[in-house]
């Protein structure tokens, strides 16, 4: 057992939190949450600097790293802000699909311009609000001579109006479940943007596919495989998921620490109360079980050696106490931690995003059960 | 013992749903975008006899109990916070302390016009350094020829930029800490009255919240409430203990509108091919949801009553707050968990619930002070 991080990845996460402290301006941070613009210059400073793909390998843009290192840039950036943060860590989603299944031609076309920010990539699996939910979907590809011809509708599809390209889940009547790239410019892909709530500098929205006709060049993998890429891409997905509730742990826990030391009430910091004390102890607490849970299920992503009951018990538990700190943290500023100046108020919204992403507590219970109920089915 | 309104009440419920059913929630979508007030609600209300439910009919209010005001604000609250939030303060904090301890002439001068929704009334006690810790305030009244000179900044105002008229609460002695404070009646056309800024929020978006600054504001000394410098803060506790449990409510409200929504989208939802109403997981969340609502209302209930029957002790005001309150947090959360990505959707109303719900837990004494205050009601 080691639970040290190496020096390698101390060096990735020093680099990771110092170009956000460098560049993650708050007043920029509220003004992009407020107007739902994704932070651009910002995006290509970090891609320069090589925060992106280091898990690719190097003859694809990468730098051999694992998954791992990823996470701790992920917990940096989220750490200094949420919405940046999660914003950057979404750039290359579903990345991992083209990782183990893609052909070397997908990869090159693909990872080595996610890792320089000049493209982003988005998912286009589910069709209803709940993203895991596959029992429904009803887009589908018609095999042509040389190409497929897509057609349906995806719903809460994340990147939908700012990637270029969407690895796309669809139903071939005899290929059955495939997935495919679909480029953006292609004619007949709509996207309809969907405002909400927190998370606001990623695009969301509704994707229409009306007689796309993709390349059969662009399928990923092998016939009838679609349904295990999913699988794969929501480990991949819920692991970085989870570092962007571990970074948003600590960062509402860094300020209500900050603001508890200077607000004064009553002649006598907060800090000093004892029921505030407690608090910022529960926090404290939190931030090691959310960090050691991610860690472990981080590294066996790496090692391969993925428990399927461990993920979903990362993210129930991770996800719960998003919640909880954030929620406390608020409540620490009092009436200024409703207020949007200050910087506490959007990680209470961006945590729900990150929640949703991360499951309901029925669904990884559900998970969790299944896995040790029925392990071999 | 009566655990149900009576007929007269509950007729009074029906109506009151029906007006804000009309008249509110057409507006909701438009000024939660804005993030503004729509003051024409004032004369509607007020015409409607829906503001200042407490205010005696000599000053031209319906005169009616602490029940029956919980009842409207049940209601509004079920439709808008934010928009039940500058209504409250109308009916409450703002014209409450003139009726107990304004002069004749001020009643008729502040509440009749209130009551008929023709002037906007605000509440101003919270400065910058100065929340949960009201006497340590800075803002001061010097005496100052025939009145009072006011200097200091206020902040969190509801109302603040839409106000006529703010009850501000001053030091006239500022060597008596908690003690020597006072309010005074200002106007929004006094010299020295300025609003610095309209505050952002994470919800209540509809109701108007402001930072306000008081810079050499001369107000006469008739405006001031009550006879004598000094006792402010003691002046405020009726009101605060009604205010307490006006947030019962307000949380009840909220409660139920998540309720509600959840509830039908349970019943027309189908997840992973089964309906979402045959989950038992599900079902025990509208369980609870159910049995945390139903708890919710008759503690507040109860504590109308008792303020009714002049029983209420501020313990009694400040659990019902405090369990409202914190209550109301797991239905919202539960409410929007269930519904996953549509719930972050801001044309759809379940994320306003949450973001509007958090906020019982900070006005009007936070969870910790409420904590506090049933500590010492309990002799420690």
């Amino acid at each position: 057992m080691d639970f040290e991080l190496s020096d390698e990845q101390k060096d990735v996460q020093k680099a990771a939190k110092e170009f956000a402290q460098g560049e993650f301006d708050p007043d920029l941070a509220l003004e992009l949450d407020q107007s739902g613009k994704f932070p651009e210059a910002i995006w290509k400073k970090a891609a320069k600097l090589g925060f992106f793909g280091m898990h690719y390998p190097e003859e694809f843009g990468g730098q051999g790293l694992g998954l791992f290192e990823n996470l701790l840039v992920i917990e940096a950036f989220c750490r200094v802000d949420s919405g940046i943060g999660s914003a950057l860590s979404t750039v290359d989603l579903g990345s991992e699909v083209i990782l183990k299944f893609g052909s070397n031609k997908q990869k090159k076309q693909l990872l080595i311009p996610l890792s320089r920010g000049e493209r982003r990539l988005g998912i286009a699996f589910a069709e209803s609000e709940d993203s895991r939910d596959l029992t429904s979907i009803s887009t589908i590809a018609e095999k042509r001579m040389d190409e497929y011809s897509v057609h349906g509708k995806k719903s809460f599809v994340l990147n939908a109006s700012s990637a270029d390209s969407f690895i796309t889940l669809c139903k071939e009547p005899i290929e059955g479940w495939i997935t495919l790239i679909v480029e953006r410019e292609q004619e007949g892909v709509e996207d309809y943007p969907i405002q909400k709530m927190g998370l606001r500098m990623i695009s969301s929205g509704d994707l229409l596919f009306k007689e796309v006709l993709v390349p059969l060049g662009n399928r990923i993998g092998q016939e009838g495989e679609g349904m295990a890429h999913v699988h794969h891409c929501h480990q991949a997905m819920g692991l970085k998921s989870t570092a962007q509730a571990l970074g948003t742990i600590q960062g509402a826990f860094d300020r209500a620490m900050q603001y508890a030391k200077q607000r004064e009430q009553f002649g006598r910091k907060l800090s000093q109360f004892q029921v505030i004390r407690h608090k910022l102890a529960d926090m404290a607490v939190s931030v090691e079980v959310a960090r050691w849970l991610t860690y472990k299920a981080g590294a066996a992503y790496d090692q391969e050696r993925i428990d399927s009951g461990f993920l979903p018990i990362t993210q129930l538990e991770v996800g719960r106490r998003l919640i909880t700190v954030v929620d406390e943290a608020l409540q620490i500023f009092g009436g200024y931690g409703y207020i949007a100046e200050q910087a506490i108020e959007h990680y209470f919204r961006d945590a729900w995003a990150i929640g949703v992403e991360l499951g309901t507590e029925e669904e990884q219970k559900d998970l969790i059960a299944e896995n040790m109920l029925e392990p071999f089915q | 013992m009566f655990f149900e309104l009576n007929e007269q009440q509950k007729e009074f419920q029906k109506r009151v749903r029906k007006t804000y059913e009309r008249e509110v929630s057409p507006l909701v979508e438009e000024y939660e975008r804005k993030e503004a007030f729509p003051v024409q609600l004032y004369p509607i209300l007020g015409a409607e006899h829906l503001l200042c439910l407490r205010c005696p009919k000599e000053y031209g209010g319906p005169g009616l109990d602490k029940i029956s005001e919980c009842i409207t604000v049940e209601e509004l609250n079920r439709i808008c916070v934010g928009i039940g939030a500058s209504i409250m303060v109308q009916g409450g904090l703002a014209t409450d302390p003139i009726l107990h301890f304004g002069s004749e002439e001020l009643k008729q001068k502040y509440l009749s016009p209130a009551v008929r929704g023709e002037k906007i009334g605000a509440f101003a006690l919270t400065e910058p350094d100065a929340g949960s810790d009201a006497s340590g305030i800075r803002t001061t009244a010097v005496r100052q020829g025939k009145g009072y000179r006011l200097n200091g900044p206020k902040t969190f105002i509801t109302n603040g930029t839409i106000c006529d008229f703010v009850t501000v609460a001053a030091y006239t002695n500022p060597t008596k800490r908690g003690t020597g404070i006072n309010l005074f009646v200002v106007e929004r056309r006094d010299p020295g009255f300025s609003v610095i800024k309209k505050l952002k929020k994470l919800g209540n978006h509809s109701s108007d919240t402001a930072e306000l600054a008081f810079d050499d504001c001369d107000v006469p000394k008739e405006r001031m409430l009550g006879e004598q410098e000094g006792g402010g803060l003691t002046q405020l506790e009726g009101t605060l203990k009604s205010g307490r449990l006006t947030y019962g409510a307000r949380s009840t409200g909220v409660g139920q509108a998540a309720f509600e929504a959840t509830l039908s989208y349970v019943k027309r939802t189908r997840r992973h091919g089964q309906p979402l109403a045959r989950s038992q997981a599900i079902r025990f969340v509208m369980a609870e949801m159910a049995m945390s609502l139903e708890t919710m209302r008759y503690m507040t209930y109860r504590g109308a009553w008792l303020f009714d029957q002049g029983l209420a002790t501020m313990k009694d005001a400040s659990v019902v707050k405090l369990f409202c309150s914190e209550s109301v947090q797991s239905v919202v959360q539960k409410a929007m968990t269930i519904q996953k990505n549509a719930g972050l959707k801001m044309d759809n109303p379940v994320q306003r619930f949450l973001r509007d719900g958090r906020l019982s837990k900070i006005p009007e004494g936070t969870s910790e002070i409420q904590h506090l205050v049933i500590a010492s009601g309990l002799g420690l």
